[in-house]
């Protein structure tokens, strides 16, 4: 039996994999019931029961647990257009159906703290913002698939080729939704699906022309 | 601004026709009252255009050619129509169901377009199903049920119908409505109401009815609703026997979800492809007559979307009844009222005949005019006195193959339109009216029209 401090590998690399998924738990909890601003760290240590040093060793601030959040979202909605069969044939709208539609279940829970990471991100300097080098990262992979998933629409012929700015458009017309869900007061969110479901398919059919 | 959309998409179809139609309905979307009012002028425009392109080819066609390309361009316009009313949904679906019902009115090819509205419409692919589904019950379908189709086998014209298994085997439907169907409904209305005004102006359709017919559908939104329905039905029915109702898993059910046992048979066209014989014609003929006759006057509720896709034929006569989302519930006093009229014998221009007609058609605030009486009277005389006779032996049969009845049934109809003898109760009764005998027509059938009535007033004393 090995000894305290000196586990295997394995089993040290899932107890950091536990005590990170703790402190992003605390964190998110604290971001939904108190908002993201006035969260400190001081406080997502108690709430994780981890010293708030060891918090500082996982994410040196809090807008880090933040992209670590959106980090997760995108590789779960590129995840889940991915790795369904069914989607393999389905036509492109049907796709980034799904790739939003699953970013927003993902967020549903967590609807407060998106909506005051919209108004941070706007922050200068700040880590969320458009111009931060790790908030870019995570948008060219998401937009990398989006590109991924229209080259194979226009190989396919639903698409005609499509400009460079397609998934840039994308990106706004994400945004854009994202603002739409945040603001939809209809149970189940019901205007947000048909509006991602229309709107997309009046996208489609225009680059489809 | 909605009002300059209409004349300008109205002159973009005399002009440039189906290419105006198209980029109307490209532009604009289907989600606001100006974009489906766009859209359904687009459609006008673009049938329009179609019309106008074979008026100008049959000067330039032989006679052959002619009646091939008229039949085309039918074809064509019915597809279109169709594609259209299924992008639309809600009442515009509808209405196109209603058109449909009229095969006495409409060319075969167009109705043969538009008969498919009634079993198919283009509905939400199955990422948008499976969303909506879990945004109203919780969890993914996956979750629920132990298996979960995620194609649609039919249409709803709210929503669409999906085969899923519960996790103790048991096969059922499942009925997911369209996001925000509701609203599109709304906005389908402030279309309509606008393009009723003249109609309204003049007295032809009157505010109350449209108000019936727009709570009437947006009632159907109400998955619930319907979940009561089906029950009631279900419990109501039982003593006809040959009526099967589907069982609801109200555990499985929301507002926007409907989960109910899976009934067999056969769509009316399918089990009209099967050749059935006379006999059976005859007996499926006579027990939807009676099933209709049962509710209105035993039940006094009535499912009231008649249309071919609601009604499921078996090959032992047996019929299934499903889609309860149009229900019309009867006061006792509509129903008294009615039943004095059934099977009259006696002149209907005779005073106690007026009478029964004033009673029927009162409402606050109108006048039952002697326009009004002689329109029903002559309805009653050209219509329900030959399919109704009061005085004949109980193995009379009417014979509803005959293509008369129900063109005679179209212009008396429409002569008390005219008369403006409508009250807002009686709209889906006429509905469900017409769905029955447009069935009865097409099933060939021979039916002791008289005798069902009759047996059915003896045994429910009101």
């Amino acid at each position: 039996m090995a000894r305290k401090g000196t586990a295997p590998p394995r089993r040290r690399a899932d107890q950091k994999e536990a005590t990170r998924a703790r402190i992003v738990a605390a964190a998110l909890a604290l971001f939904r019931t108190r908002g993201f601003d006035a969260t400190t760290t001081k406080a997502i240590a108690r709430k994780a029961r981890v010293a708030e040093g060891t918090v500082f060793n996982y994410f040196p601030t809090k807008e880090d647990i933040a992209l670590f959040f959106l980090a997760q979202e995108v590789e779960l909605a590129i995840d889940a257009v991915q790795k369904n069969t069914r989607l393999r044939k389905a036509p492109i709208e049907e796709k980034l159906f799904t790739l939003v539609q699953t970013q927003l279940e993902f967020l549903t829970p967590h609807e407060r703290f998106i909506g005051s990471v919209f108004v941070h991100a706007l922050k200068p300097g700040c880590k969320l913002g458009v111009f931060s080098p790790a908030a870019q990262a995570l948008q060219f992979k998401y937009l990398a698939f989006v590109q991924e998933l229209v080259d194979e629409a226009i190989r396919r012929g639903e698409l005609k080729a499509a400009g460079w700015w397609t998934p840039q458009v994308f990106w706004i017309y994400y945004l854009g939704v994202l603002l739409y869900w945040l603001h939809d007061p209809s149970p189940g969110k019901q205007q947000t699906l048909a509006f991602l479901d229309r709107s997309l398919k009046i996208g489609i059919a225009i680059l489809g022309q | 601004m909605t009002k300059p959309a209409r004349p300008l998409a109205g002159a973009a179809a005399s002009t440039t026709g189906t290419a105006i139609g198209l980029a109307l309905q490209r532009l604009f979307p289907t989600t606001t009252a100006k974009g489906r009012i766009l859209r359904l002028a687009g459609l006008t425009a673009g049938v329009t255009g179609s019309y106008v392109g074979y008026m100008v080819q049959r000067l330039f066609l032989g006679e052959e050619q002619r009646e091939k390309k008229r039949k085309s361009v039918h074809a064509h316009t019915g597809r279109r129509i169709r594609d259209e009313l299924m992008t639309l949904r809600g009442p515009a679906m509808k209405f196109g169901q209603a058109l449909s019902l009229h095969t006495d009115i409409l060319p075969d090819e167009i109705l043969a377009e538009l008969s498919k509205l009634q079993m198919e419409a283009p509905g939400m692919h199955a990422s948008l199903a499976e969303a909506q589904f879990k945004a109203s019950l919780g969890r993914a379908p996956d979750a629920v049920f132990k298996s979960f189709l995620p194609e649609p086998f039919a249409a709803a014209s709210l929503g669409q119908v999906h085969r899923a298994v519960l996790r103790d085997g048991t096969p059922v439907a499942v009925k997911i409505q369209y996001p925000q169907i509701r609203a599109a409904i709304e906005n389908d209305f402030k279309w309509l109401r606008n393009a009723s005004l003249p109609a309204l102006a003049s007295g032809h359709v009157q505010k109350s009815s449209l108000d019936e017919l727009e709570s009437q559908i947006l009632a159907e939104t109400d998955y619930v609703r319907e979940a009561d329905h089906l029950e009631f039905f279900r419990k109501g029915l039982a003593p006809l026997g040959f009526v099967t109702v589907p069982e609801v898993y109200r555990e499985y059910s929301t507002d926007r979800v409907l989960t109910m046992s899976m009934v067999e048979g056969q769509h009316l066209d399918a089990f009209l492809a099967t050749k059935p014989s006379q006999k059976m014609r005859d007996l499926i003929g006579s027990r939807l007559h009676e099933l209709f006759t049962f509710q209105l006057l035993v039940l006094k509720k009535l499912h009231a979307d008649p249309h071919w896709g609601n009604y499921l034929f078996k090959a032992d006569g047996t019929i299934s009844l499903i889609d309860f989302g149009c229900v019309k519930e009867f006061e006792d006093v509509v129903i008294q009222r009615l039943r004095k009229g059934f099977l009259y014998r006696g002149p209907f221009d005779s005073p106690e005949f007026q009478q029964i007609i004033r009673e029927q058609l009162a409402q606050p605030g109108k006048k039952v005019t002697p326009a009004i009486l002689r329109a029903m009277a002559d309805f009653a005389t050209r219509f329900y006195r030959r399919v109704y006779p009061p005085d004949r032996p109980d193995d009379w049969t009417f014979d509803f193959s005959d293509e008369a009845f129900l063109r005679d049934f179209a212009a008396a109809a429409a002569k008390t339109i005219w008369a403006k003898a409508s009250a807002p109760q009686y709209i889906f009764m006429l509905r469900a009216e017409v769905g029955l005998y447009t069935t009865l027509h097409r099933l060939r059938a021979r039916v002791p029209t008289s005798a069902i009535v009759r047996r059915i007033l003896g045994a429910s004393v009101s």
